[in-house]
């Protein structure tokens, strides 16, 4: 055991020793900050649309364009700017087209400064009204909705108020809408809060941060037993301790520096949660100790990594080069992105019998069953698919231990054949 | 209990090929034994399965008296054909991490490091990392973490490869130094001058078989010895003199011819040259060259190539 420990101890030190180390440990912070303030740093940097309504329908439009406009504000910032539309009067929409064109393409700014983005053409068209949106920008709809929707309201209250509908009734049944509460059982006080949704929230959270660590780690685990093999120390390792001793040493360190990177990114976010929205953090406190999640999190980590760890630490010892195994496990990655896909189902579906049942394949356990557990999932399906995944490592290392030796001492590149022979060999 | 390795019909297949092929020696302990042969002889295998990386196809194996060699470990010290240690570490730690290994204490292993090192001449480079030292400086910090734990038996893998002449010189005071101290050097290679210069014993192998074993001395005896004729003749007047073969022949300045000829092992050299003067030749030269371990590889590795051939 002494060698194992020596083997980890300087595994963990040879990581916690690298730059790469404290950049993985900023890395999501810096990201997730960088998510959070972007939009927020878009919307300031970037001013609103400015917008000219050419209405040519006598209907009186315009007004309730502007009224939408105040209303969809956000803040003091609204999603449009209104400015009178330049050489106005206009014969028709085609005139009103091609004499605002020379504004829109940028060539000519507005008399009060600044360039045009968009015009809304409003024409009568039979009974109805068409709009026309010319934009600066051909993917800019910001505010095509808008105006449509202002043009909807407009043209319904004018019509109730031709068939004989007060205005003020009208107006009234504008504002009538249905109040609607969430209830569950699962709710603690039966009506569902925040609270209640947190845990959910947070397993998907721990279902992508897991996927992302357990890989990281396994990543990580591959490029030292490459780097090894390739510098011909796993031959000196081999002549020192066993075989189960260099795997288990190299997998308890670098688990350990996975560990920590995930430890320091907790207590980040716990700090954030803390100083940012105190209310929350008590409830995420509550859900992550008393309900034990922290724990149902750490006994995923730890399988999970040691299942994707074995089999990462076999591969490597059979690749000569990174390109190499990222060759092998280009594939595998395809099939191991494929909880990526369900986890998001498991927010508000995490029953669903496709998540269950995924939850019981070895190398989904992990994070769909952590992804899942909003739903508590029966103490059964935690020990049973516990159990697989111990039975899927123990199998990996039963096939792993004398892939590995082999793996370490041949020169040249990974060969299915040699692999299946030492597999072969196992099983005779 | 006087062998350091026992070896007895050791056979390593892979597939229909043999790349051992029932070989047995042994080495005595606290003597330097050079393990040779041409590249693909099989020297690699047989050592890696001494110490147990590989297991042989059939053959038995007793290493410090022991069956398996995993039980002697911490006795073994072993330097791999292709080296390696890791890049960003400093030898010190390198070194410590290898001993602590093979079951050395911390602390001792450290100071035990840094004693070798400097009387190694590396004392200034011990904190650098590794990736920073010449090729030679690295090559010989894993040579000392092989050593650093006083193993009782050493099992170099062509440990003067991609070493320049003066380092080759200096390991081969280094292995001296370890067999010295009464320890066993077991060193594959095929340069025969390390051996010829180093060895009490030396195994010479050929594709997987052993085809000598004996001291260098007994090894050279396996070549012929040859003679060297300098002087103003033909060749005509050299075809009757007694127990020369395989005649090859160089023209000097002056019309001088240099003949070297190999040297029947039944006819004394003294009988040549009696010959050379009965018939009058107007010899410049006369040298008897005593075979070198060379010349002896390069026959017993080409007979056991024509065997198998054939």
């Amino acid at each position: 055991m002494t060698h194992v420990w020596k083997i980890a101890a300087r595994e963990y030190s040879a990581y916690v020793q690298t730059v790469g180390f404290w950049l993985s440990i900023l890395l999501l912070p810096v990201g997730f900050a960088t998510l959070t303030i972007a939009p927020m740093i878009m919307q300031r940097s970037t001013p609103a649309p400015a917008l000219a309504v050419v209405d040519l329908t006598s209907r009186n439009l315009a007004p309730e364009i502007a009224h939408m406009i105040r209303a969809e504000a956000i803040g003091a910032e609204p999603p449009a700017r209104l400015v009178a539309a330049p050489g106005a009067p206009f014969a028709d929409a085609s005139d009103a087209a091609r004499r605002l064109k020379i504004f829109l393409t940028g060539s000519r700014p507005l008399p009060e400064g600044g360039l045009l983005d968009v015009v809304a053409i409003l024409r009568p068209v039979g009974g109805s009204v068409a709009v026309d949106i010319w934009s600066r920008q051909v993917a800019d709809r910001s505010v095509a909705g808008l105006v449509s929707e202002a043009v909807d309201r407009t043209l319904r209250r004018q019509a109730l108020a031709r068939a004989g509908v007060n205005p003020a009734v009208v107006a009234a049944i504008d504002h009538v809408s249905a109040s609607v509460t969430d209830f569950s059982p699962k709710a603690a006080r039966g009506k569902v809060a925040l609270r209640d949704r947190l845990p959910g929230m947070v397993g998907l959270g721990m279902g992508f941060l897991l996927w992302m660590s357990v890989l990281t780690g396994a990543g990580m685990l591959l490029g030292s037993v490459i780097e090894e093999k390739t510098s011909r120390i796993l031959e000196i390792l081999l002549s020192s301790v066993s075989v189960p001793e260099i795997m288990v040493g190299k997998i308890l360190g670098v688990g350990g520096v996975t560990a920590t990177v995930l430890a320091l990114w907790m207590i980040i976010a716990v700090v954030v949660v803390a100083i940012r929205f105190p209310s929350v953090g008590v409830d995420l406190a509550d859900i992550l100790l008393a309900r034990g999640l922290l724990v149902y999190f750490a006994v995923y980590f730890i399988g999970g990594y040691l299942m994707f760890a074995t089999l990462y630490v076999t591969i490597g010892a059979f690749c000569e080069s990174p390109r190499e195994a990222q060759a092998l496990l280009g594939p595998m990655m395809i099939l191991i992105s494929v909880p990526l896909m369900f986890m998001g189902e498991a927010l508000t579906r995490p029953d669903a019998p496709i998540l269950t049942a995924l939850a019981f394949i070895p190398p989904f356990t992990p994070f769909m069953m952590v992804a899942r557990v909003a739903t508590d999932p029966p103490l059964w399906q935690v020990g049973a698919t516990l159990a697989l995944m111990a039975a899927t490592t123990a199998l990996e290392l039963w096939v792993a231990i004398p892939a590995f030796r082999s793996g370490a001492l041949i020169s040249g590149r990974f060969e299915l054949r040699t692999f299946i022979a030492g597999l072969t060999r196992r099983l005779g | 209990m006087s062998e350091a390795l026992a070896i007895d019909a050791l056979t390593k297949c892979y597939g229909d090929v043999a790349a051992v092929d029932d070989l047995s020696f042994a080495a005595p302990r606290g003597r330097i034994l050079g393990f040779l042969g041409p590249n693909g002889a099989g020297k690699t295998t047989t050592l890696r399965m001494v110490l147990g990386l590989i297991k042989p196809t059939s053959g038995w194996i007793r290493v410090l008296g022991e069956e398996d060699a995993a039980k002697v470990r911490s006795r073994i010290g072993f330097l791999p054909e292709e080296r390696g240690l890791y890049r960003r570490m400093t030898p010190v730690n390198a070194i410590t991490f290898l001993a602590g290994l093979k079951g050395m204490k911390a602390e001792h292993a450290r100071r035990r490091a840094i004693e070798l090192l400097e009387s190694q001449g590396l004392g200034e480079a011990k904190h650098r990392q590794i990736r920073l030292l010449s090729k030679g400086m690295a090559q010989k910090v894993q040579l000392l973490s092989a050593i650093v734990h006083e193993p009782e038996l050493v099992i170099l893998d062509e440990p003067f490869s991609g070493l320049d002449p003066v380092n080759q010189l200096s390991l081969e005071a280094l292995i001296r130094s370890i067999a010295a101290r009464g320890a066993t050097v077991i060193f594959s290679t095929h340069v025969m001058q390390h051996a010829e210069r180093l060895c009490d014993q030396v195994v010479l192998l050929a594709a997987g078989r052993k085809v000598f074993d004996g001291t260098v001395e007994a090894a050279r005896k396996v070549a012929p010895r040859s003679v060297v004729l300098e002087g103003a003749f033909g060749m005509d007047a050299l075809s009757d003199l007694p127990g020369l073969n395989g005649l090859t022949l160089e023209r000097l300045d002056g019309g001088v011819l240099r003949i070297v000829a190999m040297l029947d092992p039944s006819v004394p050299a003294q009988v040549v040259l009696g010959a050379v003067f009965a018939k009058g030749l107007p010899m410049d030269r006369f040298e008897l060259r005593e075979p070198n371990l060379h010349e002896a590889f390069i026959l017993l590795t080409a007979s056991r190539s024509e065997a198998g051939s054939a």
